[in-house]
């Protein structure tokens, strides 16, 4: 997917006056805050079962590759093909020779990130095969020619007009704004390109080490269908997906569909181990896996190895109140949010997205919320410094940090330009004890007064005797 | 107890009867008070902007200004957060400052936190009366876990009665320099905070942190409300009925 | 050198050299996580749960009960009296009740599927299906209907235990396992939940226990 996070100011500023957006967001709270909450609560040991998570992907992340290599190597024994990918070009030429080997034009498609960060399907189509994607967010966004704002739910920017407006206009049908009635649409549209596709690619919410299988989670059945009926099936997934046993998945599932949609269980888990059984009637007959690494294992070794802990919740945007208010498109990648502020300047390039790791107040909910506690703020708070260390923050801010720091450490200098500034600052807002504008903050100043100071500091007051 | 007060640098220079007034409190729950004289920034600034090296000065400083007290109380949980819970990470691969930092971390505290659970003050000075509703400060209630104790403090006082506001643990958009850089998202979360503050109809927001309190008064304010009064929590608790 | 060197090469490099772990005895091993504490009525709970996760869930007696119950079923919606199912399910008598059933995979007009289970999950009400020669995976999956029987001795309390149960009775795992927890649902529209998605419209799970249920 193109990357446009470096204009992230500029579109969180037109989000934030997209009325329609904010209405949007504002189901945030019900949909996702409250239900996590209310799920939560309902396993009495969920702290434990947290621990256990994070520890089993802490694991993962320590020895990747010795994980990788038991997955390649059960999943091999079972018949699957195991494939590995440097660069979104190396899964996307994999893809386009897997179509070719087997003369496939015709993909249906359910789900992946990963896939979006290669941008699998333009690929595809250059290549001559047809994806359909056929989760109904992404068919969704497939119509309107837009990226997701959002990794679980990826049109919740949308409006039920809006889709109505699009089914309208590319299906030819009657228009109707019943969710239900949309819904009925898209299934018997979508019906005959699962029956028809000779190419089925997915993604893998996990991989699983012990049995080389890839795991699946919908809610729709279109994984199902994906990795059921058509007679090759590709999925695609980052390497550090593994997990080492069906008993650590499990524990794994019983956080992810509740930190993501409030649900106890997905509607479907799919275990899929090999390729089609000689006396089966469906399954495919071929089964390729790509492992896709995209500066995955850069990160392991740095501060940022946690972030590979992720599993993909959504829970971190959910709660975050910058993403409750800009919607995820401002992040201008992938993944958006507090774990697409550390992903998108880990895989893109730190100049790429200088502002994400900014975009936050470190309120901490993100890391509150993990399943799997990552430290996101932490993780945030190192990009900063990097991007210190390499000279990328505009030099007026490196200037005004180093004459705040070099005060700071100089009582007698700062104690006289605090002394000043005070008074200043209570003088210029007169009898109204507040500021309208102050020259250089006007990114306070254009939506809030700043109250005005006392007038005289609590060190002066204190050393010459006061009590109040 | 011998006490060092960290006013921080906000409190020094917008609104000094917050130091004052937790001098107040703490006296009055019997601790002699001091206030080391050279006191400044406790860092956090430089280091949420990546700035390490300027962190570990101030940090530095900090902790050999605050050497003699038994206990350091801080009426922010931002700065309270930094010292307590930053500052060992920041010296994590230090080992000649390592136990420094953390004798200073383990008997620092912010403010409501002391008053509640070590100095245990029962009686409250304060003459409050009226509604008053309670923003939770991110660090504070993340950081540090301050979140009964103010409420259980302000429940002391016969005037006072408090609303829950919704989203009471919401960010108020703050964030330091966030507030400057990212200004309009962060206006927007402090508009979001002062309609739930707007509606509980109370008479005054109060919080632990001075950056939350300007920045929710600076949007209550240019949203035309100029009777919601915004307290911090020393002011209530230690009587401070003079508007700033 | 190959993406695959290049890729554990790194990953072997930034390996920390102190951690010591050996992945076959714990894949060996197969720890269990902690787990949540369940009633011990694990056909309650397994009812329970599916009832709310949108299946209708009717308890019979006997598996003879079966064909009867889902003639009405099917009639109270105006639904045909036509499906297909696992061959396991083909002996039950569907004639006496009136329903023309065939033992084979769905196709894409098949419009009611019937299919026991491998085993059903009590904690989250879920039905644990294992792909084969005799349980058409198509059958659960494209008709708008999906009908379940579960004898009671088949619910376990978690998905632990189904782990175990299918390593006890089968070498290896079948090309897929898959655990349905009721009709497919969408939520991509508002966030609005709405049943029937790509899969099956409606679920009916026939727990066969010993009882009649009140329904």
């Amino acid at each position: 997917m193109q990357v446009t996070a470096m204009h992230f100011k500029r579109k969180a500023a037109e989000n934030l006056h997209n009325e329609k957006l904010q209405r949007a967001l504002e189901r945030l709270q019900s949909k996702f805050v409250d239900s996590r909450a209310a799920a939560n609560a309902e396993l009495p040991n969920f702290e434990e079962i947290r621990n256990a998570a994070a520890e089993i992907r802490r694991k993962v992340t320590e020895n990747l590759d010795r994980y990788l290599l038991r997955f390649e190597q059960e999943a091999t024994a079972r018949g699957a093909v195991v494939h590995w990918a440097e660069t979104p070009d190396d899964a996307n030429r994999i893809v386009a020779d897997i179509a070719r080997q087997y003369g496939l034009r015709k993909a249906v498609k359910s789900k992946s990130m990963v896939s979006e960060e290669c941008a699998l399907n333009d690929h595809l189509a250059s290549e001559g095969v047809e994806v359909l994607e056929t989760d109904l967010g992404e068919y969704i966004l497939q119509l309107a020619k837009e990226p997701p704002s959002h990794i679980v739910a990826p049109v919740v920017h949308k409006s039920k007009e809006d889709i109505s407006d699009l089914f309208e206009k590319k299906h030819h049908r009657t228009r109707t704004t019943q969710i239900a009635e949309l819904c009925r649409e898209a299934r018997e549209i979508l019906r005959p390109g699962f029956l028809a596709a000779e190419l089925g690619i997915s993604g893998g919410n996990f991989i699983i080490a012990e049995t080389g299988s890839v795991l699946i989670v919908t809610n729709e059945g279109n994984g199902r269908l994906t990795t059921t009926l058509p007679r090759v099936h590709v999925a695609i997934t980052g390497i550090e997906k593994v997990v080492p046993t069906l008993e650590d998945v499990t524990t794994l599932l019983r956080l992810l569909p509740r930190a993501a949609t409030g649900q106890s269980i997905t509607n479907y888990v799919s275990v899929l181990t090999g390729t089609k059984g000689q006396k089966e009637t469906d399954g495919a007959e071929r089964f390729h896996i790509i492992l896709l690494d995209n500066g995955r294992s850069r990160l392991l070794g740095t501060e940022l190895q946690p972030m590979l802990r992720c599993i993909r919740c959504g829970a971190c945007m959910n709660h975050c109140p910058v993403y409750q208010n800009v919607g995820g498109h401002a992040y201008g990648w992938v993944y958006p949010g507090p774990m697409g502020s550390v992903l998108t300047p880990a895989f893109v390039g730190l100049a790429n997205a200088l502002d994400l790791p900014h975009a936050s107040t470190f309120c901490g909910e993100c890391a509150v919320v993990c399943p799997v506690k990552i430290p996101l703020p932490d993780l945030m708070r190192h990009l900063r410094t990097r991007q210190m260390e390499q000279r990328l923050r505009p030099w007026t801010e490196r200037a005004a940090l180093g004459v705040w720091s070099w005060m700071a450490r100089r009582p007698a200098v700062y104690a006289v330009g605090a002394r000043i500034i005070a008074r200043l600052l209570q003088l210029l807002a007169g009898d109204k004890k507040r500021l309208r504008y102050l020259i250089g903050v006007s990114g306070w100043t254009k939506g809030r007064d700043l109250p005005a100071p006392a007038g005289r500091t609590f060190r002066d007051l204190y050393k010459s005797g006061k009590s109040s | 107890m011998r006490v060092g007060l960290f006013v921080t640098c906000l409190v020094d220079l917008m609104r000094p009867r917050i130091g004052f007034a937790a001098i107040r409190l703490l006296e009055s729950a019997g601790c002699e008070v001091v206030v080391p004289a050279t006191q400044t920034c406790c860092g956090q600034p430089g280091y949420n902007s990546g700035e390490q090296t300027s962190a570990k000065a101030l940090a530095r400083k900090l902790i050999g200004e605050f050497d003699g007290c038994e206990y350091v109380v801080v009426p922010s949980g931002s700065c309270a957060g930094m010292i307590r819970v930053h500052y060992p990470a920041l010296f994590k691969d230090d080992p000649t400052m390592i136990d420094a930092v953390n004798r200073l971390s383990s008997r620092t505290y912010e403010l409501a936190d002391f008053l509640a659970n070590v100095a245990k003050l029962k009686h409250i000075p304060g003459r409050f009366s009226g509604s008053l509703t309670y923003h939770d400060s991110c660090s504070g209630l993340r950081e540090l876990g301050v979140q009964a104790q103010p409420r259980a403090l302000l429940s002391k006082m016969p005037g006072v009665s408090i609303t829950e506001m919704r989203e009471a643990t919401t960010c108020c958009g703050f964030g330091g320099t966030f507030s400057v850089k990212f200004g309009e998202i962060s206006a927007a979360m402090a508009d979001k905070k002062c309609q739930h503050i707007a509606q509980t109809g109370a008479d005054a927001v109060v919080a632990g942190d001075l950056g939350c309190l300007l920045n929710i008064e600076g949007r209550l304010r240019r949203r035309g409300d100029v009777h919601t009064r915004v307290l911090h929590i020393a002011e209530v608790l230690a009587g401070d009925e003079r508007e700033g | 050198m190959s993406a695959r060197e290049n890729i554990l090469a790194r990953i072997a490099q930034a390996r920390n050299p102190r951690v010591e772990v050996d992945v076959d005895n714990e894949i060996r091993r197969h720890a269990r996580g902690p787990i949540p504490p369940l009633e011990k009525d694990l056909v309650k709970r397994f009812c329970e749960q599916a009832a709310r996760l949108a299946s209708d869930v009717v308890s019979v007696a006997t598996t003879s009960d079966v064909p009867g119950l889902v003639a009405r079923y099917l009639n109270e919606r105006r639904l045909p009296l036509k499906a297909v199912c696992w061959p396991s399910m083909a002996s039950l008598d569907w004639r006496a009740a009136g329903i023309e059933v065939e033992p084979r995979a769905a196709r894409g007009d098949d419009l009611v599927g019937i299919t026991g289970t491998f085993l059903g999950i009590a904690e989250t009400g879920t039905l644990m299906l294992l792909s084969g020669p005799t349980t058409p995976a198509t059958v659960s999956l494209l008709p708008e209907t999906h009908v379940a029987v579960v004898e009671k001795q088949q619910i376990v309390a978690t998905m632990e235990d189904a782990w175990d149960r299918l390593r006890a009775e089968h070498r290896v795992l079948p090309r897929a396992v898959n655990f349905v927890s009721g009709p497919s649902r969408t939520a991509d529209i508002e966030q609005t939940v709405t049943l029937g998605a790509h899969g099956p419209y409606r679920v009916l799970i026939i727990v066969v226990d010993g009882q009649v249920s009140g329904q």
